[in-house]
């Protein structure tokens, strides 16, 4: 369990679920330290979540599932979700997701050969305003364009280490 | 009342009665998925679109979240509400995979239907379908997530109103999936009310899968005979066999929903080792003969012993009909040795409950609408699955639990336990009633004391006992308990789970008469020679089982009438099959004292399976169906006693013979039953008072 989340975050987790009347409300925080210490969320995590929580296995599944960046399946260091909205399509927004695809070698779903970019369509990010728009980690990125996306994922690159 | 006009019709409904219900109330079926009457409405699916003119709530609107207010105008044919509807089914069918040809579903599919009434024909979608891997769900259900048009039924059947915890909803826009965390047997025992509510064939029976269409089974309402609450089911034949069950509507029992063990459960009719034909002394005869032979040989144990060497013994399987026709021929040869349930103490049991139960008793939908049930020496999962069913819509309905027992036990709903050792639970309910109890420790004295005050304040408070572990003392004290604990303005209602289907019907016509125990000693002592078992087998259902086998090797004449392979139908002199439930109409009194008809729903026969196991249409033919020999038991004794064979005229002269038993002349199946009132004029039924065998 030590490789799902530390020690010390155990029991925090489990001192403060003991305390709240709703301990339900801690599902997404939890499943996000999991997320970030072990890079997703594998059945385990949800068990994992769902005995410190006090909660039902199914309970923590159904919220896992339920938002797209909780990541169920093995992910590259660093997920693209690029917007597939329309704010984002109007403003040349399927054009850069082509363009994403081609320069990494993914389709939507997959992950570099190197693991360190997955690829991910999503919902609105709410950044209408600057679209077209995509978020890598919790930044996010506005107003792209082909050569702007090139110099992210170069940036990226250099800091995961690869 | 409010009246309301839907398409220029008028209608009064009750208050709080939805304008889609009201609609129904005019026999105006629109479409919809997500509204169910144990469920309530969501407004989700939003295919129940109507026009309403006028009023607060004008415009187009779902017509399952409206209430029907007095002066409504609503019309079902508006052409803006009609293209909504045909819009909606399209887009919820975008995904449906149209394997209607393979699927269990057609037939009685409720998408098939509400497409059609939708006014969706063509399909416009080219795009790609989205599709799902589907779960081992366990023997009994099957899933098939492709065909899911996510109208969340399951789910609020599953979770909410059977209280499940293994299943769930996963994912979200058009990739949201109903199922389990993982592959594994689904751990409600109320799991089978899937099939019945999933709309369309995402959960289906695995136990029935391709094995029928709907169309082709023979079905008839019926009541499930596993437990003494008389659920309504539905059982579908084919193949001279059953192939499922499914759960009847009875709003007054079980609602809509049924356990597992009801809908599954159903192996006895179909077991190729059940006794078919009738025998006397080890070889097979016609059931004529049989019956012949059987009042002969009776007749010369009377002739030789007296009439009081012969003992009947009834049973809480067997029909009202059947068991009084044992009551009267017992009266027809003399003998006051008659038992109408093998076990002593679940005798005593349910006649005390006859005699006690009155305005005390309490219906399972009574128990929904409570707001404090006690359940004291029970366990309703095992003795009564759909009382733990209703007990958890009284508490979702705000209602409170309290549990005293020895341990504590499974429920489908939070509750409180008061741990109380099985025998101090007399004298727990003695002390709820406000006696004294000493041998009580203080801890729980204090804690019946606050559940005494909890009893006074509740507005319908029920206690409902099991006399497995209450015994017929305990079931005695409780009705005490109940007395005490009621006044004229609040009263205090009760709830027993007794023996089977027919125990409060056993307990009717046994009167005072001895008890089963007795007739053992009878046998023992040699006062008994003959003994009659009417669809029972002492061997297993007598409080002693070993001391019943012994005490039947030494009769002179044993005589079984049953559907069973038990030791005393393989083991009797003269063995006389009868048909099950399913193969015969009949009534049984329920643990509240409810009267319910159930139908016939195929003739008895060996089933297709066994006498042609690789093909079918069968290459032999007979003139009889083979495994045909067994008789309803009312048949059988009708015959023996000269009485017509006719089911209607044998119960109208029933119930000429005792009032009591007067509903039984018009009573329907399908219906929710007669509560009888108990026996006129005679004083309560009392401990230690039976006539001694």
């Amino acid at each position: 369990m030590n490789d799902l989340l530390p020690q010390n975050r155990i029991d925090e987790f489990r001192a403060k679920a003991a305390t709240i009347e709703h301990p339900r409300e801690l599902i997404v925080d939890a499943l996000r330290a999991v997320q970030s210490h072990y890079g997703w969320v594998p059945d385990a995590g949800v068990d994992l979540v769902a005995e410190l929580l006090g909660v039902l296995p199914v309970e923590v599944e159904e919220i896992a599932t339920f938002y797209d960046k909780i990541y169920r399946r093995p992910v590259g260091k660093r997920v693209i979700h690029i917007c597939d909205s329309i704010c984002c399509w109007a403003a040349g927004g399927e054009e850069l997701a082509t363009h994403l695809q081609r320069t990494l070698g993914i389709g939507f779903g997959e992950t570099t050969a190197d693991g360190v970019f997955t690829l991910l369509p999503t919902c609105c990010l709410g950044a209408c305003g600057e679209a077209p728009a995509m978020m890598v980690g919790l930044t996010t990125y506005g107003s792209l364009t082909a050569a702007k996306v090139d110099t992210i994922l170069a940036q990226l690159r250099t800091e995961t280490g690869a | 009342m409010p009246t309301l006009t839907i398409d220029n019709l008028e209608v009064t409904v009750p208050e709080g009665t939805n304008v889609l219900e009201a609609a129904r109330a005019l026999d105006i079926v629109i479409p919809h998925f997500c509204y169910h009457e144990a469920l309530g409405a969501v407004g989700a699916c939003r295919l129940c679109a109507m026009r309403i003119s006028d009023g607060k709530v004008s415009g187009i609107q779902m017509a399952c979240m409206v209430k029907a207010r007095d002066g409504m105008v609503v019309s079902t044919l508006d052409p803006e509400a009609v293209e909504l509807r045909g819009h909606v089914i399209e887009w919820l069918m975008t995904n449906h995979p149209h394997d209607c040809p393979v699927c269990d579903e057609g037939g009685e599919c409720q998408l098939q239907e509400m497409t059609i009434a939708g006014g969706h024909g063509n399909r416009r979608y080219t795009g790609k379908k989205r599709t799902y891997d589907n779960q081992d769900l366990g023997p009994y259900i099957a899933h098939e997530m492709n065909r899911c048009i996510a109208c969340y039924r399951c789910v609020r059947t599953y979770r909410d109103y059977c209280g499940g915890l293994d299943f769930g909803v996963f994912g979200s826009r058009d990739r949201v999936y109903f199922g389990r965390v993982r592959d594994g047997q689904l751990e409600s025992p109320f799991s089978g009310n899937l099939v019945d509510v999933c709309p369309t064939g995402v959960f289906t029976d695995k136990t029935f899968r391709f094995r029928s269409r709907p169309w082709d089974l023979q079905e008839a309402p019926s009541i499930c005979p596993l437990c003494s609450l008389g659920c309504a089911t539905v059982p579908g034949a084919r193949f001279r066999e059953v192939q499922r069950v499914r759960a009847g509507i009875n709003r007054e029992v079980n609602g809509f929903f049924i356990c597992d063990r009801g809908r599954f459960g159903n192996g006895a009719t179909n077991d190729p080792q059940r006794p078919r034909r009738p025998r006397v002394d080890g070889a097979q005869v016609a059931m004529e003969t049989a019956i012949d032979t059987l009042r002969e040989r009776v007749a010369a144990v009377i002739a030789k012993y007296g009439p009081q060497s012969v003992a009947l013994l009834g049973s809480p399987r067997a029909s009202l009909e059947a068991n009084t026709l044992l009551h009267d021929w017992a009266r027809d040869l003399g003998t006051t040795r008659l038992v109408f349930d093998a076990h002593a103490e679940q005798d005593r049991a349910a006649r005390i409950t006859e005699a006690h139960l009155e305005h005390q008793a309490r219906s399972l939908n009574d128990i929904r609408h409570s707001d404090l049930v006690v359940l004291v020496g029970t366990d309703p999962l095992s003795e009564g699955p759909m009382l733990a069913l209703a007990v958890r819509q009284a508490v979702r309905a705000g209602g409170g639990v309290v549990v005293i027992g020895p341990k504590p036990i499974d429920l489908p709903c939070r509750c409180s336990h008061l741990p109380v050792s099985a025998d101090q639970l007399d004298d727990a309910l003695r002390c709820l009633a406000g006696g004294s109890a000493d041998a009580l420790a203080a801890e729980l004295r204090d804690a019946l004391k606050e559940l005494r005050d909890r009893l006074a304040a509740a507005q319908r408070p029920v206690m409902a006992g099991g006399p497995e572990l209450l015994g017929s003392r305990g079931v005695n004290t409780l009705f005490e308990t109940v007395e005490a604990l009621s006044t004229a303005e609040r009263p205090m209602g009760a709830m027993l789970l007794l023996n089977g289907p027919n125990s409060y019907g056993g307990a009717m016509l046994a009167g005072r008469g001895p008890n089963f125990d007795m007739l053992l000693d009878g046998i023992d002592e040699g006062r008994i020679h003959a003994l009659i078992c009417l669809e029972t087998d002492p061997c297993r259902d007598a409080r002693n089982p070993a001391r019943a086998r012994t005490a039947l090797d030494r009769l002179e004449l044993l005589v079984t009438l049953d559907a069973l392979p038990t030791h005393a139908a393989l083991n009797a002199d003269i063995f006389l099959p009868t048909s099950t439930w399913v193969e015969s109409d009949g009534a049984f009194v329920n643990n509240e004292g409810r009267l319910q008809a159930f139908a016939r729903v195929m003739e008895p026969g060996l089933p297709l399976r066994a006498t042609s196991p690789d093909s079918y249409p069968p290459r032999e033919f007979f003139l009889e169906t083979p495994g045909s020999e067994p008789w309803p038991a009312w048949r059988i004794l009708a015959r023996l006693l000269g009485r017509s064979e006719e089911l209607s005229v044998l119960r109208r002269e029933i119930a000429d013979a005792d009032p009591r038993f007067a509903p039984l002349a018009d009573l329907a199946p399908d219906a929710p039953g007669i509560r009888l009132t108990t026996t006129p004029g005679l004083p309560h039924y009392q401990l230690d008072r039976e006539t001694p065998g």
